[in-house]
């Protein structure tokens, strides 16, 4: 399910798993068995692989930028790391 | 008649607290005397309640139902839900169902649309700048959210009109009460964008000088041309706008403003002298 915000895409499905996890269970249980969570919310194959693959540029066009970084918080990505994955790609 | 008796704003950047060890020593003093001058501020205001204008960073509401503009009217709201804030003082703070109930009636009035929640959790936005006051004693808090955080935003100008009614409508609150308003966040930063980690100072600075001297016409105009083109974080201003509305724009009183790298923020506290008289 896609919305047009601003200059992005909105997948409220990403969104929705992104603001879940905000929850520390929720993110103790992500971070154990990544596509158990995934495979609860009907997001589409493309989004879980880029999910997957902590691609932060792909999923950066799909969701609102606060959810954005506390997903990669909550995965245990070092703030640094995604801030760099942010600039370069 | 309730009185309104004065008028704050602060910075409340989640890294002011996690990561406030790698905050550079002259940053932390410079920082700390800022909330603390606040503080001494709202202490001796002698408040029974606070306005807290600041948004939701998706603590209560998600893409299901996004209000632009929600009043908090509950006896108590709850604390912080970050883990990071778990020691904050506080796991709920009361709130002031009659003012806050009073604020979205005179709104709705007033032709303005305010949703109203009967339980909100107070995250960062509101929690940050009450601890780092240093308040012995909390005010009864209503909180009133601002949607800055996922467009569509709204307009500055409405803002500051929404200031101007929070001081009519506290104005004709039939109860003595003594309330004062806090807005939080900003100035400029930018989260989960290319651009995060990144202040512009330049853009704070002229908001800065827009508060102190400019007309209101000339603070939101500058502000709706550059707020889509900084850092998003800076939507937050849109709180201080209420505020600035709230003191008929004038008075504002800059207490500090440092761009601080180790907390991604252009962090600034500001008191509106409410007695000033229009230049």
């Amino acid at each position: 399910m896609f919305s047009l915000t601003a200059s992005r895409m909105t997948d409220y499905w990403l969104s929705k798993l992104f603001f879940d996890l905000q929850d520390p269970a929720a993110a103790a249980e992500f971070r154990a068995d990544r596509e158990s969570v995934l495979g609860r919310y009907p997001i589409a194959g493309e989004v879980k692989q880029a999910v997957l693959a902590n691609d932060v540029t792909y999923l950066a066009q799909r969701t609102n930028p606060y959810l954005l970084r506390y997903f990669f918080f909550a995965a245990g990505m070092p703030e640094e790391e995604f801030r760099s994955r942010l600039r370069n790609g | 008649m309730a009185s309104l008796v004065g008028i704050w704003a602060a910075s409340h950047g989640p890294l002011l607290v996690r990561n406030w060890h790698e905050v550079p020593a002259a940053h932390k003093e410079r920082i700390t005397a800022g909330f603390q001058e606040l503080g001494r501020s709202v202490t001796a205001a002698a408040l029974d309640v606070l306005i807290e204008v600041s948004p939701d960073h998706w603590a209560n509401f998600f893409l299901d139902n996004l209000p632009a503009v929600c009043f908090g009217v509950g006896e108590e709201h709850a604390g912080p839900p970050e883990p990071f804030l778990k020691p904050f003082p506080h796991r709920a703070l009361r709130g002031h169902p009659g003012l806050a109930m009073h604020l979205a009636r005179s709104a709705l009035e007033a032709d303005f649309e305010p949703s109203i929640s009967h339980r909100l959790k107070l995250d960062h936005g509101f929690c940050i700048p009450l601890w780092r006051m240093g308040l012995e004693r909390l005010p009864r808090i209503v909180p009133m959210i601002v949607n800055s955080i996922e467009p569509p935003f709204p307009s500055v100008r409405r803002c500051i009109d929404w200031g101007a009614l929070l001081r009519k409508a506290i104005q004709t609150y039939p109860e003595p009460l003594r309330v004062g308003v806090l807005a939080t966040g900003g100035l400029s930063h930018s989260i989960g964008e290319r651009t995060m980690g990144d202040i512009d100072e330049a853009f704070d600075l002229e908001c800065i000088r827009l508060f102190q001297e400019g007309t209101q016409a000339e603070l939101a105009a500058f502000l709706e041309m550059r707020l889509p083109i900084t850092g998003n974080g800076a939507q937050e201003v849109r709180n201080w706008a209420v505020a600035h509305g709230a003191a008929g724009c004038r008075g504002f009183r800059l207490v500090d403003y440092l761009p601080v790298p180790a907390v991604i923020v252009g962090c600034a506290f500001a008191a509106w002298e409410l007695h000033r008289p229009a230049a």
